[in-house]
């Protein structure tokens, strides 16, 4: 038998291209369409600017208590019918809540997405909003985070968060709450949201076959009976970093893992960093054959993954390493991840692995933007950061281009080994010795 | 009848479809869609843990992580980077039945994938080493760890086969496999393993996206042509399984709340029995508009409605599992929500399926249909599928249809056939008392 032995060379490639945008003015909103050709399913999001930063303290998870409570009916239908309603077009609505937006998604078969995003706006503009309705939905979201907080990960987030921003700051509080914030939420809380931040028109996203679908009329459908102007933007926190590290232990007593949460704060999504912060990553932790995944996984078998990466919302940003390792290599791992985090701020990045980097985070513009789910996810990006319509093509042509030298510069810049918080959530009678004597940094127990 | 607002479906696979056979018995599946340039490379092997013998739990999918680890002409690691670095996605898993790899490419990178899976299809052996293999053990003891000993109720689908399926049936054990089997796994015992299933004429080669039916064909025979079929492939243990008593099982653990799981062996994947047991899934446990959640989530208010529903599992060599969840409110009595769930399920007996409850099932179904063959992933995994578990990538296409032509007598049937207490499997979480 013989294989070949050579590696092929690429065939010519074809040019990337973005999907054709439509935008339609009307009845106060504005609906952009991305243009699906034979696309048998479609998909809409109203993206309306209400996120979890508008919450007031103490009440963390409130905008989610009211993303669940928009399906326990509306002004026209009870929650029964308005779930058979729904599931009868074939689809289901998802609402979300991130720190910048309140998103409302539907996605159907094409000829069902105007009754669908009928269907989701009565539920996002007209809900009903019984009193006991809210008050059960808020008494099982605290049963459902408690569900959630029981698995490892959770707590370690809340730790690492509170540590970065404060845990008297918004943002230095669980995205969607916690479960002692939610018990506090109240009946009027939640009305109250709905009130001042769910009633202007915001944003109709779609994604599907334009030839069949009508934007003007899907817009109507989403933007009838609102009013008021968009929200002015507030500025970003900025970056403070501590000059020394603390790690963060969370008891977790019988874990067979200790699930590591390490970070510190980064600048915000409009950095003018960003490629070169990107590329920086996934030379660190974000393809498979990242620095980190390489060391920890393939070669000391530490750990199922090992991911690091910068998120980056409108007013902040944050630099996280995330991983489960096994108990009893939970030191090593660290030092191990410490060592990978500093040489890369140090000595920068190689050609050959940037390479890796540049490709992939090209390839995967068009490789994971093939479903309308995909593409209206891409869309909520373009409106949220005010990019232009030939964003993606441009941002494609950054990854592959960027200078190596700016990249390693944002490495330098952008890293900070010396001012990281270390959560680890574990055995803590099986760990803290070992961490202690590892002088990683000063030691603190979690207030959770 | 399905409801006036559903689409008449005449096929839920409309895009062309075209196979041809290697002189080694491999198949070749091409299905042809130039509207982006990206393509996905699918390959099934016939082989899953349904094949491991007793002592050797794991394997097969221990064996999947190996073949990421270098072969003949490709350097350790470099199967990823050579993947990734040209803009791919990939990944690979195992189940019970089978193994499956595949990855999405930008169309130019087309020649590199199928070089990446000739090289691994046919010389793995040669590149498998002690070191590699004791590298992966680790990393799959980690994944056992990470996905099911260190998550509340992470274990349920391990019980629930043990439950399901008597010792020496195929699916009895998970695909996962035992930490002593893992710890034992020996580097010859691998070598065999891949010269005995990783065989041409045991796997089918599907390419959907950006490339024709001609110049797949030509590369496949470049690539895989000259890898020798093996012989006689051993097939798995029957998968027959006789009439078998209720059982149930109690775990206490550090759990949150107490959880039930309901589970009955149905029909295997693909036969007319198993697709009403689809739309009697979706009907009893998918969405707000179910039965499970009307009744129970909202109702009796008995069970958190973020965690109720049911669902088949798609397997194809012996009875599926049918497997039906609820978890309890704060200060239900899990013998109140087991009753509940009784009532429910026995519902679908006493109470037949209205028109309105089946149509809406149906658009579930529908849209999930057309979600998964939405990406060129899905539709090359789907013919997969269909050419290695029933002989015809065209198969696919009747999917959706048979769904919707089940009627709701159908359902009534299926659920007074396949719903008996008398045969059910029960596993109860609850949660251990505080000290």
């Amino acid at each position: 038998m013989t294989l070949i032995a050579t590696r092929p060379e690429p065939g010519e490639a074809r040019p990337y291209t973005f999907p054709d945008l439509q935008r339609v003015t009307v009845a106060g909103g504005t609906v952009i369409g991305a243009h699906l050709p034979g696309q048998l399913l479609a998909s809409a999001m109203l993206m309306l600017d209400a996120g979890a930063a508008r919450e007031t303290a103490g009440r963390e998870g409130t905008a989610t208590v009211l993303a669940k409570s928009l399906e326990e009916g509306t002004r026209r239908r009870d929650s029964a019918a308005y779930a058979i309603a729904l599931e009868s077009l074939g689809a289901e609505l998802s609402p979300s809540v991130d720190w910048d937006t309140f998103r409302v998604g539907v996605s159907a078969p094409v000829p069902q997405l105007l009754d669908a995003v009928r269907l989701a706006a009565e539920a996002a503009r007209t809900p009903k909003l019984d009193p006991a309705d809210v008050a059960r939905v808020r008494d099982d979201e605290v049963t459902a985070l408690r569900m959630d907080w029981a698995q490892p990960g959770p707590r370690a987030d809340a730790a690492l968060r509170a540590d970065l921003f404060g845990s008297a700051e918004r943002f230095g509080r669980p995205m969607h709450g916690d479960p002692t914030s939610v018990a506090a939420v109240t009946v009027d809380d939640v009305l109250a949201f709905h009130q001042s931040w769910m009633r202007r028109p915001g944003v109709l996203l779609v994604a599907g076959d334009l030839d069949t679908l009508d934007l003007a009329a899907l817009g109507e459908a989403a933007f009838a009976g609102t009013e008021g102007d968009p929200l002015p933007v507030e500025p970003p926190l900025g970056v403070p970093v501590r000059d020394h590290r603390r790690v963060i232990l969370v008891d977790r007593p019988g874990s067979v893992q200790s699930t590591l949460r390490i970070g510190h704060r980064s600048p915000e999504r409009a950095t003018p960093d960003y490629v070169a912060m990107t590329l920086a990553a996934t030379v660190l932790g974000g393809a498979f054959t990242s620095r980190l995944n390489h060391l920890i996984r393939e070669v000391k078998g530490y750990t199922y993954g090992i991911r690091g990466s910068y998120a980056m919302s409108r007013r902040f940003g944050r630099f996280e390493v995330a991983a489960g390792v096994q108990t009893a290599v939970t030191v090593p791992a660290i030092v191990d991840t410490l060592g990978e985090i500093g040489r890369t701020q140090r000595d920068g990045v190689t050609e050959e692995e940037l390479a890796v980097a540049r490709s992939w985070r090209a390839g995967q513009l068009s490789v994971e933007m093939q479903t309308p789910g995909s593409i209206v996810g891409a869309l909520s990006t373009l409106v949220l950061y005010g990019l232009p319509d030939d964003y993606y093509p441009r941002l494609r042509r950054s990854y592959l281009e960027t200078p190596i030298a700016e990249v390693s510069a944002a490495a330098a810049g952008h890293l900070h080994p010396h001012g990281l918080t270390l959560v680890v959530e574990g055995d803590a009678a099986i760990i803290r010795d070992e961490l202690v004597a590892a002088e990683i940094g000063e030691i603190v127990d979690a207030q959770l | 009848m399905t409801s006036p607002s559903a689409p008449v479906v005449a096929t839920g696979y409309p895009w062309p479809i075209e196979t041809t056979r290697l002189a080694n018995g491999l198949r070749v599946v091409v299905s042809e869609d130039r509207t982006a340039p990206v393509v996905c490379v699918n390959l099934w092997y016939d082989v899953g843990s349904r094949h491991e013998p007793a002592g050797q739990t794991g394997f097969a999918h221990l064996f999947e992580h190996l073949m990421f680890e270098g072969s003949q002409h490709v350097a350790k690691t470099e199967h990823m980077r050579l993947v990734q670095g040209n803009g791919g996605s990939l990944n690979a898993t195992t189940n019970p039945d089978r193994t499956n790899y595949f990855e999405t490419m930008p169309a130019e990178h087309l020649e590199l994938a199928l070089w990446l899976e000739a090289d691994r299809m046919g010389g793995l052996v040669p590149a498998l080493t002690q070191e590699t293999l004791d590298n992966q053990r680790e990393v799959v003891k980690n994944e056992r760890r990470q996905r099911y000993e260190n998550v509340p109720y992470g274990d349920a689908w391990l019980r629930l086969l043990e439950l399901l399926y008597p010792p020496g049936h195929p699916y009895h054990h998970a695909t996962i496999g035992s930490m002593e089997d893992l710890n034992a796994a020996s580097l010859d015992t691998f070598k065999a393993f891949h010269q005995q299933y990783y065989a041409p004429n045991n796997a089918v080669l599907t390419v959907a996206g950006d490339a024709g039916p001609a110049e797949v064909f030509a590369l496949a025979e470049k690539y895989f042509g000259a890898i020798e079929p093996v012989p006689s492939i051993p097939p798995a243990p029957s998968g027959q399984v006789g009439e078998q008593p209720a059982r149930r099982e109690t775990v206490t653990a550090a759990v949150p709340a107490p959880r039930i799981y309901l589970s009955h062996r149905t029909h295997p994947f693909g036969t007319k029995g198993y697709d009403a047991i689809t739309v009697l899934a979706a009907v009893l446990g998918n969405g707000r508009g179910s039965r499970l959640y009307q009744r129970l989530a909202d109702g009796k208010r008995i069970a958190q409605p973020d965690y109720i529903g049911s669902y088949g599992v798609d397997l194809a060599h012996a009875p599926a599992p049918l497997i039906i969840t609820a978890t309890a409110k704060d200060g239900v009595p899990v013998e109140e929500l087991e009753g509940g769930l009784g009532e429910v399920v026995g519902s679908l007996v006493t109470e037949p399926v209205t028109e309105d409850e089946l149509a809406r099932a149906k658009a579930l179904l529908t849209t999930a249909w057309w979600r998964q063959v939405s990406t060129v992933g899905g539709r090359a995994d789907t013919l997969s599928r269909y050419a290695t578990q029933f002989g015809e990538p065209e198969a696919a296409a009747y999917r959706l249809p048979q769904w919707l032509s089940i009627t709701a007598d159908d359902v009534t049937e299926a659920a007074e056939l396949t719903l008996k207490p008398e045969s059910r499997v029960t596993l109860t979480y609850v949660p251990e008392e505080k000290a």
